[in-house]
């Protein structure tokens, strides 16, 4: 049973490349028995305030790769482990301190209680690293410990908030989830990104790394951790229709198929887990309204659409990555409290706001369905999170035990026949997939044809020219 | 103006000393102002005239309309009907041109003192008071010098919208951009809303008094397709094809009678029909037209390539219908986005030099230089028309637009369209696949029963 959810990169072929036996058998793979053997210190109310009152970075693409090309020397190790150290703890930090202001009667739901619990908890095992520097690589194996199990204790979060949020709805505006919703699960896109890109550095890292006992003729690597420097869209696209068509044929009895056009051929830097689940969120929307609109012969088109470079462009100077879009700036708290966390003056501060590289190359991916349109009293409601054309009764059995709907939430990645059995889940698609979309600056459109169909503009942005 | 020199000199006239280092003397007469773009005139600035009538007026409301009123309005048209229509007007027509004015009068001064917007205001200002004077309308004697006074105007006020154009592009120094487009969209709508009372009523009195027109029909005939302006059965397809041939003719005027151009195809409800101001759509589906096909025109492509077609998808509902427009045109640059609305972005100066070529958006075809047959008259041969409608004698405000050559650009066309569409409760959207092609979508509410969009007191009131 697979409950990790590994980045695509680490599920797939490449995994036998950077990881030889002889590490994979060191078990840098956790299991709850290392939880226990963490070392931890517990968390005082004081260490979470002055964490959370640091300001927060946005995070760039470029932050993630700057630590240079696997396999990384030691050098280069060390530094990513001390930058991830440097980063994390005061996110989690905000992450408690967000939480902590959700109505008291919200919190002691024991779904939203344990996601509590697990936050604290990871800080705990953070905070005996935050003194001092990571400077051995004993350290840091140590290091890379303590982030497996971040990503372990966390893998769940989404589909246990949603159930903790959907037996509190008698006590919290949808308003007010929904806008809870969207902060913390942007920030915790970036707080996991951090920690699985230092994983995945530290798997194909040179000391990690056996390079004589592996074919060393091998090309290098197109990655640089969970960054897929020659990410193909269109490749993307045909594994997630595959899928899902599966998925549909098992429901409905027919398969639309997928149509590509544009520039099939192109590909960008980016992470490939991220778009697979957006990809993956937005052909279920697409197939789903095609086939019950009677219209399964028709082809879902998809347009990829590279940008284009022009010289000296202004596009630099108006491509920003700011805090709202990462989910760093813990407005929702006002909402409860009432006053405003002390560093609300950041988002004013252009030093926070960092413009992408130059030429940062992009992709315009535009999904063209004959679904029939959004109701229009739909459209109002299509970014809520748990709004869902299914009825309530299919959403909370999908909820309940091991059901096929929570493995597709748990998993980033589509995750091949892991259990994705529905095609409408929880109302967490479009909403998570712009979350995922905008973390980097980029977005969702939905254009609404209502009594023809429906066309989706993704947007997004790579990370700049490397060297 | 006099009185204004002579204010001037009083009260702020310092000893004029004309020795040779003292160069301060205050020219009355006019005040140059070089600037790198452009050479401002600030001419002793228009005379500021108390005027409690205008205040009056200022405070009263305009009461909107929409397009099912005006269409049950014209529908049984008696004599006392068409009283009533010229007595709407002539109240409707001051109340909002006085709003305009005092929109104009509460500019920056430096803004007014350009002498396009001086000009504008002007005309407003002379209309107001020709309008206000107006008396009650009582018999069709009335109705019928009434109506000279309108069609006088409505000549007159033809140079507005480049005036405006040109003169609020110069203000982008003393203004920014958001306040200048607010000001454009609630002039030009409240521009159209003027246009389309006052031109309905005209063409209700033209089928009154034509010949053909029984004044004791009260009853409806069932197979009348217009009512004055509005032509209740727009099918969109005929429309577009129509608007695609005309720009197609117009694009191989300015490009070569043998350039590939690319081919609009219609697909979707080709049924649907709805009542909508005619000249309105066909001005709106027109500039989206020429915009894709110009673009697709001007991408690099081989000498035999055929350029990839328009696609037009149509899409109706019980309340709307919608049309997509989807090209391959290259799509629009990031960095153009923001600014596509916008009525003040940039390319300023080739711009104002296009916006003076076209001295009068009506149909005095005759005054652009076009080879061969006038564009107006190729525009009416591809549109369709009922027999029932004479629209060759009457132009409208927006044939001249329509029908302008392609090379010139005004920059203005997309915004414009959107004040349009957006008139009676429509929308237009634009995404941009960079790199490949553009979508625009075009809603029309087809119940005809939103009224009118016009900025309201309160909102502009509002801060």
């Amino acid at each position: 049973m697979s409950q990790i959810p590994r980045p695509l990169s680490l599920q797939s072929q490449y995994f036998g490349r950077w990881c030889p036996l002889s590490v994979r058998k060191q078990s840098v793979l956790p299991s709850s028995r290392y939880a226990r053997r963490l070392h931890t210190s517990t968390v005082t109310d004081d260490d979470i305030a002055r964490l959370a009152s640091l300001p927060l970075h946005p995070l760039t693409l470029a932050d993630l790769v700057k630590h240079g090309r696997p396999p990384l020397s030691t050098q280069q190790l060390l530094s990513s482990a001390n930058f991830t150290l440097s980063i994390l703890p005061a996110r989690l930090a905000h992450r408690i301190r967000s939480l902590r202001n959700l109505p008291f009667i919200v919190v002691s739901n024991p779904n939203i209680s344990q996601i509590h619990q697990n936050y604290l908890h990871s800080l705990s095992t953070l905070l005996p690293w935050a003194e001092k520097d990571i400077k051995t690589l004993e350290d840091e194996v140590k290091f890379a410990e303590v982030m497996t199990d971040l990503v372990q204790t966390h893998s769940n979060t989404i589909s246990i908030l949603a159930r903790g949020f959907l037996e509190s709805r008698k006590y919290i505006s949808p308003k007010d989830v929904t806008r809870f919703l969207d902060e913390h699960l942007r920030a915790r896109i970036g707080t996991r990104l951090i920690a699985e890109q230092h994983l995945a550095l530290h798997m194909s890292s040179q000391p990690h790394y056996d390079i004589s006992e592996e074919d060393s003729s091998e090309a290098p690597s197109d990655f640089i951790g969970v960054i897929d420097t020659k990410l193909r869209p269109a490749k993307i696209v045909q594994h997630c229709e595959a899928i899902v068509s599966e998925i549909c044929e098992l429901r409905y009895g027919v398969r639309p198929h997928v149509v590509i056009n544009g520039v099939p051929d192109y590909t960008f830097a980016h992470i490939p887990v991220h778009l697979e689940y957006i990809i993956t969120e937005l052909l279920k929307n697409s197939f789903r309204a095609t086939v019950e609109n009677g219209m399964e012969r028709e082809p879902i088109e998809v347009t990829i659409a590279p940008f284009t470079q022009e010289n000296g462009s202004r596009f630099e100077s108006q491509a920003t990555v700011n805090n709202s879009d990462q989910g760093n700036l813990d407005v929702v708290s006002k909402t409860f409290t009432g006053h405003s966390p002390p560093e609300s003056t950041l988002n004013v501060d252009s030093e926070h706001i960092r413009p992408l590289a130059r030429s940062t190359p992009g992709v315009t991916i535009r999904i063209r369905d004959r679904g029939g349109g959004i109701a229009p009293e739909n459209y109002a409601h299509i970014w809520d999170y748990s709004f869902t054309t299914f009825n309530e009764d299919e959403a909370s059995s999908t909820l309940g035990g091991v059901s096929p709907g929570i493995e597709a939430l748990n998993t980033i990645s589509g995750g091949g026949g892991d259990g994705v059995h529905s095609l409408a889940g929880l109302g967490y698609g479009l909403p998570l997939g712009r979350a995922y979309a905008e973390y980097f600056g980029g977005s969702i459109k939905v254009q609404n044809l209502y009594g023809w169909g429906t066309d989706v503009y993704l947007r997004l942005r790579g990370v700049g020219k490397l060297d | 103006m006099h009185s204004f020199k002579a204010a001037v000199f009083s009260c702020s006239a310092p000893r004029i000393s004309f020795t040779a280092a003292s160069r301060s003397i205050i020219r009355p007469a006019s005040v140059r102002v070089r600037s790198a773009h452009c050479n401002t005139t600030i001419k002793a600035a228009p005379t500021w005239r108390p005027s409690s009538a205008l205040d009056e007026w200022v405070q009263r409301e305009a009461r909107p309309i929409s397009l099912r009123q005006l269409t049950f309005f014209g529908r049984s048209l008696t004599e006392s009907r068409l009283i009533d229509s010229a007595n709407y007007c002539r109240e409707e027509l001051p109340i909002r041109i006085s709003h305009r004015l005092r929109d104009i009068q509460t500019l920056p001064y430096v803004v007014v003192a350009n002498s396009d917007i001086a000009h504008v205001l002007e005309l407003y200002r002379t209309a107001f008071e020709r309008f206000r004077r107006v008396p009650v309308v009582r018999t069709v004697e009335d109705n019928d010098s009434y109506c000279k006074v309108l069609q006088e105007t409505l000549k007159e006020h033809a140079t507005v919208i480049p005036k405006l154009a040109i003169g609020m592009l110069e203000a982008t120094k003393f203004m920014n951009y958001q306040e200048i487009d607010k000001f454009m969209n609630t002039m030009l709508r409240s521009r159209i809303s003027r246009r389309v009372i006052a031109e309905q009523h005209l063409a209700l009195t033209e089928t009154f008094n034509s010949p053909w027109h029984f004044p004791h029909q009260s009853l409806l005939d069932p197979n009348t397709e217009t009512v004055g302006e509005i032509f209740l059965r727009c099918n969109a397809k005929e429309i577009v094809e129509g608007c695609g041939k005309t720009t197609s003719e117009l694009v191989r005027r300015a490009y070569g009678i043998n350039h590939p151009i690319p081919e609009i195809k219609i697909k979707g409800h080709l049924e649907a029909t709805f009542p909508y101001i005619l000249s309105h759509l066909e001005y709106i589906i027109g500039e989206l037209l020429r915009n894709s096909i110009q673009a697709v025109i001007e991408q690099p492509r081989s000498k035999d390539e055929t350029p990839p077609p328009i696609e037009v998808t149509i899409c109706e509902t019980p309340q709307q219908v919608m049309m997509r427009f989807s090209d391959q045109a290259g799509g629009i640059p990031t960095e153009i986005l923001p600014n596509l609305w916008s009525f003040s972005n940039s390319r300023r100066a080739k711009r104002i030099e296009n916006l003076n070529r076209v001295p009068k958006l009506l149909g005095t075809m005759h005054e652009l230089q076009v080879p061969g047959k006038s564009t107006h008259e190729i525009h009416m041969e591809n549109a369709n028309k009922s027999k029932q409608t004479d629209f060759s004698n009457y132009p409208g405000s927006l044939s001249g637009l329509t029908s302008r050559p392609p090379d010139l650009r005004l920059g203005i066309g997309l915004p414009m369209s959107r004040v349009y569409a957006e008139y009676w409760a429509g929308s237009l959207e634009l995404h941009s696949l960079e790199g490949f092609g553009t979508d625009v979508f075009l809603q029309i509410s087809k119940l005809g029963n939103k009224n009118e969009t016009l900025t309201t007191r309160a909102s502009m009131d509002a801060v």
